[in-house]
């Protein structure tokens, strides 16, 4: 019971080779996946922050929209939009690296929706946006999907809700990291997990059909 | 010896009679899987940080139901605040009198709205109260050398 929920990736015997670089993996995702929260309640920011924490994943939190947008460098300190476009894509050179970002919907000034287009639209918009909400609303998910939302989370989030996404973001994670060729993360594995999380989420007709392919990640 | 098992009994007890009347849910053994021994007062934390919160919330409301004309999306945008924080630390019946007032507001039904959050503070109250007493005995417990027993 006192075990630390954390996603269980280390092999239980590490002599092998292969055991062996599986560690080295599993210790190169804890020291960078590098999660960006966004949440007005100071509440769910420390319940997110734990629960990724624990997930292995390094957390930034910020409390709105435009807070998140000037951490990734696409306005300036007064919330202009950047002068330059080229600023945020200097934020990805000088090595700010942004894996996820989990975002509330329903806050102050802007939405997570908000969010999410304004990330789409820029040069962070092959990080996938997960968008969480207590409202249980197909209209509003399926708005978010179609705007490019790798997933939907009700709130309150929960331990096992990452722990079902981690396999499916890892995947492209290593895959970036290792610098392979153009492969399609979405094999019929990933479609398998894309059911299996459904169960807190709106009851809705084939998700995975509305789910748009994961472009390969880069890790920026 | 004897103390501490008294104790532990007392804080099972005690913590079985919150579930079972309603005061926490499932969301509160949740925030209990996130706690350990590197962060063994995590749940009170965030709680605390809950009370926080609640108390500015309670507030703001009672400022907005006290105005010749009330700004019910005002109103509703606050409960609708209570209503997420209440769910995240699995204070179940605050929540649920919270999905109750956000009804009212849609009504726009003054009245109704002000006998709600008299509602909504006196069962806030008992919460706040309930896992004081909770925390306390986590203490008692710790300061007796004992181990505080898991939810299970």
């Amino acid at each position: 019971m006192l075990f630390r929920n954390k996603m269980e990736l280390k092999p239980q015997v590490s002599d092998t080779p292969s055991q062996h670089q599986q560690q080295q993996k599993q210790e190169q995702r804890e020291k960078h996946f590098h999660v960006l929260a966004v949440d007005d309640s100071e509440t769910d920011r420390k319940i997110l922050e734990k629960i990724l924490s624990v997930s292995s994943c390094q957390v930034t939190c910020v409390d709105s929209g435009d807070k998140a947008l000037e951490y990734l460098g696409l306005v300036d300190a007064n919330h202009q939009d950047s002068a330059s476009p080229s600023q945020s894509e200097r934020s990805q050179e000088d090595g700010l690296k942004v894996n996820l970002i989990m975002t509330d919907y329903c806050m102050p000034g802007m939405t997570g929706y908000d969010l999410l287009k304004r990330v789409k639209g820029s040069s962070w918009k092959e990080v996938p946006v997960v968008i969480m909400s207590s409202e249980n609303e197909p209209s509003r998910i399926n708005k978010c999907l179609e705007g490019g939302a790798e997933d939907f989370l009700l709130k309150p989030v929960q331990l096992s809700d990452v722990k079902k996404l981690q396999p499916r973001l890892l995947k492209s994670f290593d895959q970036s990291c290792t610098n392979l060729p153009d492969i399609d993360p979405m094999t019929t594995d990933n479609s398998k997990s894309n059911n299996n999380a459904t169960k807190r989420k709106a009851l809705s007709p084939e998700p995975s059909e509305r789910r748009p392919k994961m472009k390969e990640l880069t890790v920026l | 010896m004897a103390y501490v098992g008294q104790l532990q009994r007392k804080f099972m007890d005690y913590t079985k009679s919150l579930y079972r009347e309603g005061i926490v849910d499932e969301q509160f053994t949740q925030l209990h899987k996130l706690q350990d021994e590197s962060n063994p007062d995590f749940v009170e934390e965030v709680v605390t940080l809950f009370f926080n919160d609640s108390e500015r919330l309670l507030n703001e409301l009672t400022n907005a139901l006290e105005q010749q004309n009330v700004d019910f999306k005002k109103v509703d945008g606050y409960v609708h605040q209570f209503k997420g924080s209440s769910s995240s630390v699995g204070a179940q019946r605050v929540k649920d009198l919270c999905i109750a007032f956000r009804t009212l507001c849609e009504l726009e039904n003054k009245e109704a709205c002000l006998r709600c959050l008299q509602q909504v503070k006196l069962e806030y109250a008992s919460f706040q109260t309930k896992l004081e007493s909770l925390f306390k005995l986590e203490k008692q417990i710790a300061e007796a050398h004992g181990t505080v027993p898991t939810l299970d």
